[in-house]
């Protein structure tokens, strides 16, 4: 205590600057993170908790969750996998090409998959439909799976890509030349290597699958889960106890995987940094014949499913009347295309929450590493703990928070913002957490030798080296806030309308053609904003670890 | 083992260019050059991790090329180890045992040998980061050697260790090696390292052999410019061939050196012609200096030189000498012993601008190639 005390006196005399940023992010932290969930916790009364854990149709869609989660993270990690070890270790023919095909995805928001499902598999899919003519349809349980699958598989791939990027082909080299066969490397040392990228793929997926009701919604029907509860019970009800108490039950699950992954993360982190390191330059062993045919068969018919998934909402979108009437028509793409207000928000919205989220990341990776500044372990928790809150619960937590005083917020941008800014906090904090760790410190102890306080050196030396990660960190959020719809569809109003969730509202009262429309337009305003960005950021802009080379 | 016309490029650039080699049973051979030379390529084709465009790599006359590394037979020691970071000390040193399912008390009774072999005892149930860069080194050879392999191979195992334990580590291997009798191919650019370890060394340039010889050999009787001044300090000397063959003393040959009769060495059987110019060199502390005040020895060859700088190097003083009409300056390296160091007087040891000459006595030059 005294030594921290004895560091903010530090601060006070010598780095002012350091010491107001300090400042802001702590208090940011405790009222838009913390506050919010304190408030959300206390929300529901004795009588609300005992419905909820009582009545037979939560317990349902809480069991129905579980299994969701279960089943679509276990599916997202097999493919993100299996799609990453193909493009980076078994080295399949055109894994340039697919190493593209899930960032594509990414690139497009989640419910978009959803959108596809039903236009492709659905009552009056093109496929089900008119080419089998079967009556059958992808609602329910096996629907939403798919769909998450999806749209989640590209999150494992990309984290399982870098850990198998990051594996040193000397220790597989020297695997084999122990002895090891094939299937002995890949079992006693690949696979154990990235088992910490594995977990915290998994974690992310399982609660993003947790609190997204986007995908549920629409490929859903009568299989609820608790994240469309919750939307029903506040935007339906009103009654914000259930729903609180609904969300709540989301964290538990959440907060458990947080928990372990933190714990692996913890035993792992320094075993796995790699020893000696220098890597030697050596490639990869070569993988088994028929493994990388059979990886290369399912990048093939993945590729495939993405194109006509992705395929179909553009043809919809230019379709009169999708199932029934299937002319060519221009009406949707000129609704779509008059719906300025959504589309403007949603990228105004999102690239002043991708900046937040970004200069936040920053600020709190280089405090807590570098800073000295006391309560960095309450300062990284703080920052993480987004990643263990479904985005459901995160949306109805800032509903009950800033309805009134201290701070009244609803119906306002900022509140948008600000929430899509905490949601990929915690991804955009590892990210610079990791890159300012390759940096040594003795850049840091230069700047200051040579008479830069700490904030100095933070603009100066840290910050322009760090740019990739900033870019990446951006980028990222940037992409995520454009299509997220679990927490934003709480806190849009009237005055501030977002195209996701326009997009979810008109796909409910079935109006695909406009649906599809509005979700082509918005994958493509999302891809000009990050050309746009490619050309003025130049070469700093690393798509996930993708230069614009493409390597 | 032998190595027979070994080729290997990336791209249009050989790495590894006609190499041919043989490496006697149980000694050890060392490959060295600058970086880019082409040895770590070499090891690398031997252990099985890359494949040669031609050539043959034969263990026991069976030749390797095609097979696997993990049939081969063979054990390296990677630069930087390479220990499975998730892996136990213990858990690395069995890891190739594992592997040929070598059964459990089989196992244990080598691993533990191979703790006592490294003194590696009580370090067994730690990973990879939590020992020094010696330690680390020594469970990198420990896992190669519990599986008796007929031939090892060490890339640089010693690089990233500082000088000291460097020092510790090689008179360790050395023991080592003699008393396994494991046949042994070492990677380095450490010519020092090279000459105090080997039973043979391979000195290579931009993939091709330069010379292959004794330690000795290759310090005594380079073959060749680069040779002679990779492996130590090199004076070099303008000369031209007056005798060769019978004529020159036995072994060697005779030669003019700026006006004066010089018998030199000779790296191999080649002899040159009479009349042929070509470079000498000298060793730095084959060199005798001396000043006005000391007699010089009678007969052996001898020229003037003037004093640039000195050095003091601890066990001796090295000296740069310039010589009239050769290009570079000559490093003289006098031994620092009670003799000279102790009861010269100061006044005895030329400064700087000093007119001094130079002596080398019979056999001290060696012709190059």
């Amino acid at each position: 205590m005294t030594a921290g005390l004895r560091s903010l006196g530090r601060l006070w005399r010598f780095d002012r600057g350091l010491l107001l940023a300090y400042g802001l992010a702590a208090l940011f932290l405790l009222g838009f993170v913390v506050a919010p969930l304190v408030r959300v916790a206390l929300e529901p009364s004795a009588a609300d908790w005992r419905q909820v854990l009582t009545t037979p149709r939560w317990q349902r869609a809480a069991l129905n969750t579980l299994v969701t989660v279960g089943l679509s993270t276990t599916s997202s990690l097999l493919l993100g996998t299996a799609f990453a070890f193909a493009v980076t270790r078994a080295r399949v023919p055109g894994a340039r090409l697919f190493s593209v095909v899930p960032l594509f995805l990414l690139l497009t928001p989640p419910f978009v998959s959803g959108l596809a499902f039903v236009l492709l598999l659905g009552r009056r899919g093109l496929l089900t439909y008119h080419l089998l003519g079967l009556e059958t349809s992808v609602y329910g349980l096996h629907g939403v799976w798919l769909a998450q699958t999806l749209s989640f598989f590209p999150v494992a791939y990309l984290v399982l890509r870098g850990a198998f990027l990051a594996v040193d082909p000397t220790l597989e080299q020297a695997a084999r030349g122990l002895g090891a066969d094939r299937g002995q490397v890949l079992r006693s040392v690949t696979l154990p290597l990235v088992t910490p990228a594995l977990l915290a793929a998994a974690l992310f997926i399982a609660i993003g699958v947790l609190g997204d009701f986007g995908n549920p919604m629409l490929v859903g029907g009568r299989f609820q889960v608790l994240a469309t509860a919750v939307y029903t019970q506040l935007t339906g009800w009103a009654s914000f106890g259930t729903s609180a108490a609904l969300g709540l039950v989301l964290l538990v699950p959440a907060v458990a995987l947080f928990a372990a992954q933190q714990a692996v993360q913890a035993a792992t982190r320094q075993r796995f940094a790699t020893v000696g390191g220098r890597g030697a330059g050596l490639p990869a062993p070569a993988v088994a014949g028929w493994l990388r045919w059979s990886l290369f068969a399912l990048c093939v018919l993945v590729t495939l499913f993405v194109l006509a998934s992705q395929g179909v909402v553009f043809v919809g979108a230019l379709t009169r009347l999708w199932g029934v009437d299937l002319a060519f028509t221009l009406e949707h793409a000129r609704y779509a295309f008059g719906q300025v207000g959504g589309l403007g928000n949603s990228l105004r919205f999102a690239s002043l929450a991708a900046l937040l989220c970004t200069a936040l990341s920053l600020l709190v990776a280089y405090l807590v590493q570098r800073g000295g500044v006391p309560a960095r372990r309450g300062l990284d928790l703080a920052t993480l703990l987004p990643a263990a809150v479904p985005g459901t619960l995160l949306g109805v937590a800032f509903v009950l928070a800033f309805n009134g005083p201290p701070l009244r917020l609803t119906g306002t941008g900022l509140i948008i913002v600000v929430a899509m800014a905490i949601s990929y906090l915690p991804v955009g904090y590892r990210i610079c957490a990791a890159a300012i760790e390759q940096l040594r410190p003795a850049l840091d102890d230069s700047a200051a030798n040579l008479g830069a306080s700490k904030l100095r050196a933070l603009l100066t030396v840290t910050a322009p080296l760090l740019r990739p990660a900033l870019a990446a960190t951006f980028v990222f959020a940037f992409v995520q806030a454009v299509g997220t719809l679990s927490t934003v569809i709480f806190l849009v109003s009237f005055d501030t309308p977002l195209a996701s969730v326009t997009i979810l509202n008109l796909a409910e009262q079935g109006s695909w053609g406009r649906a599809a429309a509005l979700a082509s337009a918005l994958v493509l305003v999302t891809v000009a904003a990050l050309a746009l960005l490619y050309l003025v950021a130049g070469r700093s802009v690393r798509l996930w670890g993708f230069s614009r080379a493409g390597g | 083992m032998s190595l027979v016309g070994l080729r290997k490029a990336f791209g249009a650039t050989p790495a590894v260019d006609d190499l041919t080699l043989h490496v006697p049973r149980g000694s050890f051979t060392t490959l060295l050059g600058p970086s880019g030379c082409g040895k770590t390529t070499a090891l690398r084709l031997v252990g099985g991790f890359l494949e040669p465009d031609a050539g043959r790599v034969l263990i026991g006359g069976v030749d390797q090329v095609g097979r696997p590394p993990n049939l081969r037979g063979v054990g390296m020691v990677f630069q930087d180890y390479a220990l499975f970071p998730h892996l136990s000390v213990r858990a690395n040193l069995e890891y190739g045992l594992r592997m040929q399912r070598v059964e459990r008390a089989l196992r244990a009774e080598r691993v533990a040998r191979a703790v006592a072999l490294l003194g590696l005892a009580g370090l067994e149930g730690r990973y990879p980061h939590e020992l020094s860069g010696g330690q680390q080194q020594r469970v990198a050879l420990g896992r190669v050697l519990v599986l008796e392999p007929e031939v090892l191979l060490m890339d640089e195992p010693f690089s990233s260790l500082d000088a000291q334990l460097r020092l510790r580590l090689r008179a360790e291997l050395k023991a080592l090696q003699r008393e396994l009798g494991v046949t042994t191919i070492y990677v380095t650019h450490d010519q020092e390292e090279a000459l105090s370890l080997s039973d043979q060394v391979v000195v290579m340039d931009r993939g091709r052999v330069q010379q292959v010889d004794s330690p000795e050999g290759v310090y005594l009787r380079p073959a060749n410019r680069f040779v002679a001044e990779f492996v130590g300090q090199a004076n070099l000397l303008p000369v031209q061939v007056t005798a060769t063959g019978s004529a020159a003393p036995a072994g060697g040959l005779t030669l003019t050196a700026l006006g004066r009769p010089l018998s030199a060495r000779l790296p191999d059987e080649r002899r040159p012609e009479p009349g042929a110019r070509g470079l000498a060199m000298v060793r730095p502390e084959h060199v005798v200096l001396l000043t006005d005040d000391v007699p010089p020895p009678a007969g052996g060859w001898r020229a003037a030189a003037t004093v640039r700088a000195r050095s003091f190097h601890g066990g001796f003083e090295r000296y740069w000498v310039e010589l009239p009409g050769v290009t570079e300056p000559w490093l003289v390296d006098v031994p620092l012993g009670p003799s000279l160091g102790g009861t010269t007087p100061a006044s005895g040891r030329p400064a700087p601008g000093a007119s001094v000459s130079i002596a080398l006595p019979a056999f001290a030059a060696s012709w190059l190639w």
